[in-house]
């Protein structure tokens, strides 16, 4: 007893036992985890979320999280591209727009005014919805928090939640990233000038939907515009906001469980078969590789109402490696313009065509790049499948340990593989003009002429407010320009020469047919005729090749002021927007003070500035040429620029980019 | 306390001489790690190397830890020399083959791999593991057994 009455006293002055100083230390351990828990941001669950579109993991598709693990070096570069960012939740590590007390006066009807509350971003702004009643009832003001962006490249475009179900609509104004400005959104997209774009509850969910994020499902009660939003449910989802991995590889949850075992994973990597639970474009064939891409990067329609509302309820049927046509119609006019579905498409729109493709059926607008390669003779007459051009040709998805440019880089630069910027390009198959370029550009071997892809890619698509090289590979010609309206490459570079200059070259260098030429186009540079005459995205694209280096390079700047301060009091916004651009790059301008969307006298004021500018500095190294309406003394000819004027296309031009 | 002059002193010497050279071999290791880190080496720190990033940071610190774990008991062997001592031949290969399977497969994982998976050398890490576990197990029950000294 004693000796147990010792021990006893011995551990009481030993002080805390050690089921006490473990207890201590939980109690302790769960203090310092609920302060975290508290101080940390709240993780925003999905299924709480009722007034946007959510991720749902379904029908297969499990998320890039899950591709991660196996798969880091591509998750990382699909991570800095922007197709991860085409769709993101706004948050203050998202919009890019300072929402701080602003106010944007560049919208329709009252400014809207912009507020950050905590980590939301709020807008108040005219209702874009309101139904005039008529009697002088003011436009009612509507206060909404911004939940989604397209965007993060060139622009962000904000999503407000509209209130019904997760229907969104979109804010008045865009934000332009480089410019960090607002502007209009019937202003951001080439249109006709008093023409309001439309904003309809629900376009996100019904159009944008389809491209921007993966499998994204609409989930509307009937398809978009067929009953008023209102009466309906909305509950779209989406497998992921953004294109992810399984956008291109398809769903991945089948893949997924087939690896969990690592003697299943280490089975697969023995081998080089491929792997049946899920697609590889890269081992696809050059075609359904290809329409990988195509699916979004293409101008198509739902081949039946039935597919359509099909799609609204359950998502796009597409997988990749299914064939594209199966599931869709894919407009193509340069082989079926005739056919009763494009019949039938241009009987509900007669516009449909002219807005996306020049007049031969080559597209004109940018992302549609499918419709443009499949259009190409590296595609379409190609013998065997090792020599067809597809998207990874020249295009990679996860820029590989060898390409020593930056991620950032390589997802600026259009995830073009390494290497691939150049001739080496065209040279996989080309071998023999790849091997001595200038016997068959006949430009200097250095020079931006024999560049592969500033002939035969030339700069003739529109969007994003600049023109985009074409991906329809073509060999430049002056009947394209004569017959079609399109500007061609030599003379999207050669901008102070003629169609004939260009027609009497093509016929030397490349025994080409010459083409009839009326007077002014054998007389008068044909930029000028594009400027003066053509459409509004000639003017578009004639205008940012006025502030292309390489056609400044081969042209001189010294001229272009008149005609580049003509275009700034041009109807089209977009149009003055670019040819304010390429105005302000050209020498002595850089001051230009010129806003696209301000008042029309603040713009006059702004191009007769130019011109004093200009008439100042010119001097006596002014340029003389009649092909670019110049007398002997210098002076400008402007009875012929008024009657070129007279003479533009004026047909009103909705470029559906 | 008891003293085995016939044995301890071999076991103790042996695994104190081995886990200092562990343990500056397995330092080397980080400071080369670091060095990585200080020029930015893309082979080790590139996003398509995030695989070998893991396998060498988990080789330096499991054998950085191991070798402690022979310092440890070697000075263990030499305080109680009685402890374990009939298993001592087998744990002391043990460790040793631990000291040399678990981060040597962590290294060789990351030399080269699939993807997110580590390359083929990953399969003696679990060996080394498992001869990790036998050692503490046996080192454990000594020191469980009855007889073994007090603190």
């Amino acid at each position: 007893m004693d000796t147990r009455r010792a021990r006893t006293r011995r551990q009481a002055n030993r002080g805390p036992t050690a089921p006490v100083v473990v207890l201590v230390l939980v109690l302790a351990s769960l203090a310092l985890g609920l302060t975290a828990a508290i101080s940390l941001d709240p993780i925003t669950v999905e299924d709480d979320v009722g007034d946007r579109p959510i991720e749902v993991a379904e029908d297969g598709f499990v998320s890039s999280d899950s591709c991660r693990a196996c798969h880091p070096s591509q998750y990382a570069t699909w991570r800095g591209s922007f197709h991860r960012t085409m769709t993101q939740v706004a948050g203050p590590d998202t919009v890019r727009a300072d929402f701080d007390d602003v106010v944007v006066p560049a919208v329709p009807g009252r400014p809207m005014h912009l507020e950050r509350r905590g980590d939301e971003f709020w807008a108040t702004f005219d209702d874009p919805g309101w139904q005039d009643p008529g009697g002088g009832v003011e436009r009612p003001r509507i206060t909404r928090r911004v939940v989604m962006i397209t965007g993060s490249h060139h622009q962000n475009i904000y999503w407000y939640a509209t209130g019904h179900d997760r229907a969104l609509n979109v804010l008045p104004a865009v934000y332009l990233l480089a410019d960090e400005r607002w502007a209009p959104r019937s202003a951001v997209v080439l249109h006709p000038p008093g023409q309001g774009v439309a904003t309809t509850d629900g376009h996100w969910n019904a159009i944008c939907i389809v491209c921007h994020t993966t499998h994204g499902k609409t989930q509307f009660d009937s398809p978009f515009g067929s009953e008023p939003i209102t009466d309906q449910r909305v509950d779209t989802t989406v497998a992921e906001l953004g294109i992810a991995c399984e956008s291109c590889h398809g769903p991945a949850d089948a893949h997924l469980r087939s690896h969990v075992s690592p003697i299943a994973r280490y089975a697969r990597h023995m081998t080089d078969d491929p792997d049946p639970t899920i697609v590889q474009p890269a081992r696809l064939d050059p075609e359904r590789s290809s329409q990988v891409c195509g699916q979004c990067h293409s101008i198509w329609e739902f081949a039946t109402t039935d597919a359509e509302r099909r799609a609204n309820a359950g998502g796009l049927p597409y997988r990749p490696g299914d064939a594209l046509r199966d599931s869709r119609f894919l407009v193509q006019p340069s082989v079926d313009s005739h056919s009763p579905d494009m019949v039938g498409l241009l009987a509900a729109d007669p516009d449909y065509v002219r807005g996306s493709f020049w007049p031969d059926g080559m597209v004109r607008v940018s992302g549609r790049e499918y419709n443009g390669l499949i259009d190409s003779p590296c595609y379409a007459d190609a013998e065997t499948a090792a020599r067809t051009m597809s998207c990874f040709s020249c295009h990679t998805m996860h820029k590989t340990d060898a390409d020593p440019r930056a991620t950032a880089t390589w997802a600026e630069t259009h995830q073009v593989s390494a290497g691939m910027a150049g001739n080496v390009a065209c040279g996989q198959c080309h071998t023999e003009i790849g091997e001595n370029p200038a016997a068959h550009t006949n430009h200097a071997p250095a020079s931006t002429g024999s560049r592969c892809y500033n002939c035969h890619m030339p700069y003739t698509s529109y969007g994003l407010l600049k023109a985009v090289r074409s991906h329809t590979i073509s060999s430049p010609s002056v009947r394209e320009s004569v017959d079609a309206g399109r500007p061609n490459a030599c003379n999207l570079c050669h901008l102070d020469r003629t169609l004939a200059w260009t027609g009497e070259r093509l016929t030397r260098w490349y025994d080409r047919a010459p083409s009839p030429l009326d007077d002014d186009e054998r007389t008068v540079a044909a930029s000028l005729l594009w400027l003066l005459r053509g459409d509004a995205g000639v003017r578009a694209i004639t205008a940012w090749s006025y502030g292309w280096p390489p056609a400044q390079a081969a042209a001189g700047t010294d001229w272009m002021t008149p005609f580049l301060g003509e275009l700034l009091g041009d109807p089209y916004d977009a149009v003055r927007y670019i040819a304010a651009r390429s105005l302000g790059g050209l020498p002595d301008h850089a001051a230009l003070d010129y806003d696209f969307m301000g008042a029309r006298d603040a713009r006059l004021t702004a191009a007769v500035e130019a011109l004093r500018v200009w008439e100042r500095t010119a001097g006596a190294a002014r340029r003389r040429d009649p092909e670019l309406l110049f007398a002997a003394d210098g002076s400008l000819d402007i009875m012929k620029m008024r009657r070129l004027f007279s003479e533009r296309d004026t047909r009103p031009l909705f470029l559906r980019e | 306390m008891p003293n085995t002059p016939d044995s301890t002193p071999d076991y103790a010497r042996r695994h104190l001489r081995f886990g200092w050279w562990s343990l500056f071999a397995f330092l080397a290791l980080g400071f080369t790690l670091e060095l990585f880190h200080g020029f930015k080496v893309g082979l080790y720190l590139d996003a398509s190397n995030e695989t070998r990033r893991l396998m060498w940071t988990l080789a330096h610190a499991h054998g950085a830890l191991l070798a402690l774990v022979h310092v440890v008991y070697g000075l263990s062997v030499t305080v109680a020399p009685t402890v374990g001592a009939r298993h001592r031949p087998l744990v002391s290969t043990c460790l040793i083959g631990a000291t040399v399977f678990l981060p040597g497969g962590f290294f060789l994982g990351g030399v080269s791999f699939y993807g997110g998976d580590p390359g083929v050398g990953i399969f003696i890490a679990p060996v080394g593991a498992t001869l990790l576990m036998v050692a503490v197990f046996l080192t454990a029950r000594g020191w469980s057994r009855p007889g073994s000294p007090r603190s």
